[in-house]
């Protein structure tokens, strides 16, 4: 490059990039497809670098359990001994209430309930930010994930996938500002939906009527919408503020190490990003998916 | 103005591929270090912003070895990787390197109280116009504690980073160009 040119273009290159951040920014804010696809192929690209990465962290969380579980062990060891005791209980309550319920089905014929399928991954990414609660997982479509799966811990809804690649996944928490779930108050029936604010306690908007819902009510899924079961735990009613109430998730998301993905076969998951339109593909534009919930 | 703001300094060359490499290859070691899970409560909102650092430190030092393309390439990457808003991070890192290039001169040759305190003022406007672009983006008033405490945790680790990357500078590249403004 001649000097006067690389002159030119040393002093034109800043303005130029900051202008076109400017423009990135609000092309992704007029249409949030259009990045996705990008999206998913720099998380593909990444998830083997930031999978050896996050090695050797996970590992010191696991020494940690680990130190921690010796030191406990004798208390954890009497609790345990008197939660089996109690499961054991329990488990035979389901035995008889599962073949009750097997044979009021086959008495009424009804449709079998389809085959739910778990894929369990390690989280090598979080999402490393104020505006953001997101996490990365090292599983992807070649594991069988697809978007709008529901993603579980041991304990609760953690979120759902937002972006699938071939080996790695977005998880889109409950607590993230652009989450929604349909959910239902246990002991009330009253439908709402969990709206995340980026804070750790989510929020319950749209119910009917606050005073159905006390601090201590369990929450799950209603289904509605079809991207989540019904019935899955999602967190107990903690707090009510200025009359919303505030939901503290069952799983601990800072403390979470792997995921559950769950294929419960819905049919309403999210849809898939949308090509860009070109003349080969525009005949084809009308069975195009339109739209985002993200 | 604009050729006065923009233009670089006249630094020693750097004969090894490895020093005229080690400013991005920070800046990529810097992005992914950001997103790694670690389980505590509350990190992953409070992560100190490791990319402002390794920016503002090169921006002083080397400008000429960072490049402001390599700045669009690691911000653009570090919002797909973290599900951001993508841009939001590459502007942040341009416009940095924007203000720290007009007012270098003041910053080379000086003690690292003065660098840590030019550092502090970087990170203070950086991050209330993050939460400025975040609140007009998703159109709500976001809570800014947590960047507050993201911002106060970004300048207590500046030193540590501007430690370990001045190690690696003085082994690579060679000790501060002295006289060079």
């Amino acid at each position: 490059m001649s000097t006067p040119l690389r002159a030119t273009v040393q002093r034109t290159a800043l303005p130029f990039l900051v202008l076109l951040s400017a423009g990135i920014i609000v092309l992704g804010k007029a249409d949030q497809m259009v990045l996705d696809s990008v999206r998913v192929g720099v998380t593909d690209a990444l998830a083997p670098a930031l999978d050896v990465m996050s090695r050797p962290v996970a590992a010191v969380g696991t020494m940690i359990d680990r130190v921690h579980g010796v030191v406990s062990l004798y208390r954890e060891n009497r609790l345990l001994s008197e939660e089996n005791e109690r499961l054991l209980q329990w488990q035979q309550s389901a035995l008889k209430l599962s073949a009750e319920n097997k044979q009021l089905r086959s008495l009424v014929k009804a449709v079998p309930e389809p085959a739910i399928r778990y894929t369990t991954a390690r989280i090598i990414a979080n999402s490393g930010g104020a505006y953001v609660r997101t996490v990365m997982i090292d599983a992807g479509s070649g594991d069988g994930l697809a978007r709008g799966q529901a993603v579980i811990s041991g304990d609760g809804l953690v979120g759902r996938l937002t972006e699938v690649g071939v080996r790695a996944a977005r998880v889109l928490l409950i607590t993230d500002l652009n989450s929604r779930v349909p959910v239902v108050v246990e002991n009330s029936h009253a439908a709402a939906v969990l709206a995340g604010d980026n804070s750790d306690r989510p929020r319950l908007v749209y119910l009917g009527t606050s005073g159905e819902v006390r601090v201590g009510d369990r929450v799950v899924t209603s289904g509605e919408g079809g991207i989540f079961p019904p019935g899955v735990a999602v967190g107990v009613v903690a707090a009510i503020d200025g009359g919303v109430p505030r939901i503290e998730p069952y799983a601990d998301l800072s403390q979470i190490g792997y995921l559950m993905a769950v294929d419960y076969g819905l049919s309403g998951g999210l849809p898939q990003p949308v090509p860009p339109v070109t003349p080969a593909n525009r005949r084809r534009k009308g069975n195009v998916a339109e739209g985002a919930v993200r | 103005m604009a050729e006065r703001v923009f233009s670089l300094p006249a630094l020693p060359r750097v004969p090894s591929g490895a020093g005229r490499l080690l400013p991005s290859a920070t800046m990529v070691f810097a992005t992914l270090i950001a997103v790694i899970p670690v389980r505590a409560p509350g990190y992953a909102a409070l992560t100190p912003a490791f990319s402002l650092m390794a920016a503002y430190h090169w921006t002083i030092y080397r400008p000429d070895l960072l490049p402001p393309f390599v700045l669009f390439a690691v911000g653009v990457a570090e919002d797909l990787l973290t599900g951001g808003p993508v841009g939001v991070s590459a502007l942040l890192l341009l416009v940095a390197r924007a203000a720290v290039l007009n007012n270098r001169r003041y910053f080379v040759n000086r003690g690292f109280a003065f660098v840590w305190a030019g550092f502090t003022i970087l990170t203070a406007i950086g991050m209330l116009g993050l939460w400025a672009v975040h609140c007009a983006l998703d159109m709500t008033i976001l809570d800014f504690r947590s960047t507050l405490f993201r911002a106060v945790l970004t300048i207590a680790g500046f030193p540590v980073a501007s430690f370990l990357v001045g190690r690696a500078q003085r082994a690579l590249i060679g000790p501060w160009p002295i006289g060079a403004r």
